[in-house]
């Protein structure tokens, strides 16, 4: 896995297929071994039950790697790059490859998480594109299906098939495409009915639309935070609205499963599929709205093209 | 000082009375440097706060109190202007937040991590 010479792009993102907890041992605790050989900097963020399997198998060994549960910091895809990935690389010294396992896909991401999912994959080798950065990404053989398998071939520019332990570049890959493709008209929001707020807004409604989400959001159970991470969205997406997609929009807030979900429609097209993704540096005073409400919600699923722009956020009730 | 504007017709498809436009008051403190601020802070009244901080940052005072227990709400976008009043002060200088609204520190730690010059004082 280590490689003597950079190359062209010296980032490196393989995709790790593994079936089992001996191969994935195999394939992971290795690459953390040598970057700490290297006296590289290293971090785990992989679902909880994987994560103890590495941290187990490091033992004392594991000290100075940041481990991290993704299915909690990585709940919401589109907040893995901004707050998991760009965090810990850019936190480092300079000079140093940083080395991370990342593993955002799981067998029971659910349908509305598994768009995002294959978006953040294929966007994470935009947002490191120039960086001596590794990141590397298991695929579960035998939990995920053909669909997840396939798109980790486009999404990754190089792969290391089941049980090979080698590296190989992906002919499959073409991340803009799954960009385009889980681009995908998000399932219609309810129009009306009971538990249903539905509010077109512009410039002079922005204040009386906040507050009308948030009575809501109370009715429909949210307290504390999630009342305060449901004005800061609707705050952010309507503002948004306003200022950059055509000065109008609608927001629908609404129950579903165990969620509240926040919707704001507009006119606007989202030009910059890394809105929202990169963390801002200190001097930029604006652009960090989208990026506030992936930090915040559980899940953002986005849909814009020449119709339009739909952001909808999940909060949990 | 405050950013009410006449009331126009909103398009908005809610039935129910119609809310007055937001305000942001904003008051000199008595006996100390600062200023009391008191209502929202959002697209529309963004411009009286930031035009406060300015003041804040010009007057060159070491310490400089933003009483806001009276906020009820500021945006990412103010938030933003804060933290580049407090990047503007240089040296040892600070704004000191006293009892800000819950979500300001919180928006402050995740998009601005590490930032100098912002002391919050909660009680």
């Amino acid at each position: 896995m280590t490689t003597t010479t950079e190359p062209v792009d010296p980032f490196v993102h393989p995709a790790f297929f593994y079936a089992g907890a001996r191969e994935y041992l195999a394939g992971t605790v290795p690459f953390v071994r040598a970057a700490l050989t290297a006296g590289e900097p290293v971090a785990v963020a992989v679902p909880g039950e994987n994560l103890r399997l590495i941290k187990d198998e490091l033992g004392a060994d594991g000290a100075t790697v940041r481990f991290l549960d993704m299915r909690e910091a990585g709940r919401n895809p589109g907040r893995i790059i901004p707050g998991v990935l760009r965090a810990f690389a850019d936190a480092q010294q300079p000079g140093r490859r940083v080395h991370i396992i990342g593993e955002p896909v799981w067998a029971d991401r659910s349908p509305a998480e598994y768009p995002a999912c294959a978006q953040h994959e294929a966007l994470i080798n935009a947002a490191f594109q120039g960086r001596a950065v590794t990141i590397l990404c298991p695929y579960d053989t035998a939990r995920l299906d053909e669909r997840a398998l396939a798109d980790a071939h486009a999404t990754h520019p190089v792969v290391i098939a089941e049980g090979s332990g080698t590296e190989r570049p992906s002919a499959a890959y073409d991340p803009d495409t799954v960009v385009s493709r889980y681009n995908e008209p998000l399932p219609s929001a309810p129009g009306a009915g009971p538990g249903v707020l539905r509010l077109s807004f512009d410039e002079d409604s922005l204040s009386a639309v906040r507050h009308l989400a948030t009575d809501h959001g109370a009715r429909l159970g949210l307290t504390g935070l999630g009342l305060e991470n449901l004005a800061l969205i609707t705050a952010e997406l309507t503002t948004n609205s306003v200022v950059h997609g055509g000065g109008t929009g609608t927001l629908t807030v609404w129950p579903e499963d165990g969620y509240v979900l926040c919707e704001v429609r507009d006119e606007g097209r989202l030009a910059d599929p890394l809105a929202g993704r990169r963390p801002a540096t200190r001097d930029q005073r604006g652009g960090r709205g989208l990026l506030l409400v992936n930090l915040v919600a559980d899940l953002v699923r986005t849909h814009t093209g020449p119709q339009g722009t739909t952001i909808r956020a999940y909060l949990p009730r | 000082m405050n950013a009410a504007e006449p009331a126009r017709p909103r398009p908005a498809v809610v039935p129910g009375p119609k809310p007055a436009a937001p305000r942001l008051d904003v008051s000199p403190l008595a006996g100390r440097s600062g200023f009391r601020a008191a209502g929202e802070v959002s697209l529309r009244t963004r411009g009286i706060w930031e035009r406060a901080l300015e003041r804040a940052v010009r007057e060159g005072e070491d310490v400089y109190y933003l009483e806001l227990s009276a906020l009820t709400f500021v945006d990412v976008a103010g938030a933003g202007a804060l933290a580049a009043a407090a990047g503007g002060l240089g040296g040892h200088r600070r704004l000191v937040l006293d009892r800000p609204p819950h979500a300001l520190p919180r928006i402050l730690d995740l998009l601005w991590p590490g930032l100098p010059g912002i002391e919050v004082r909660a009680s």
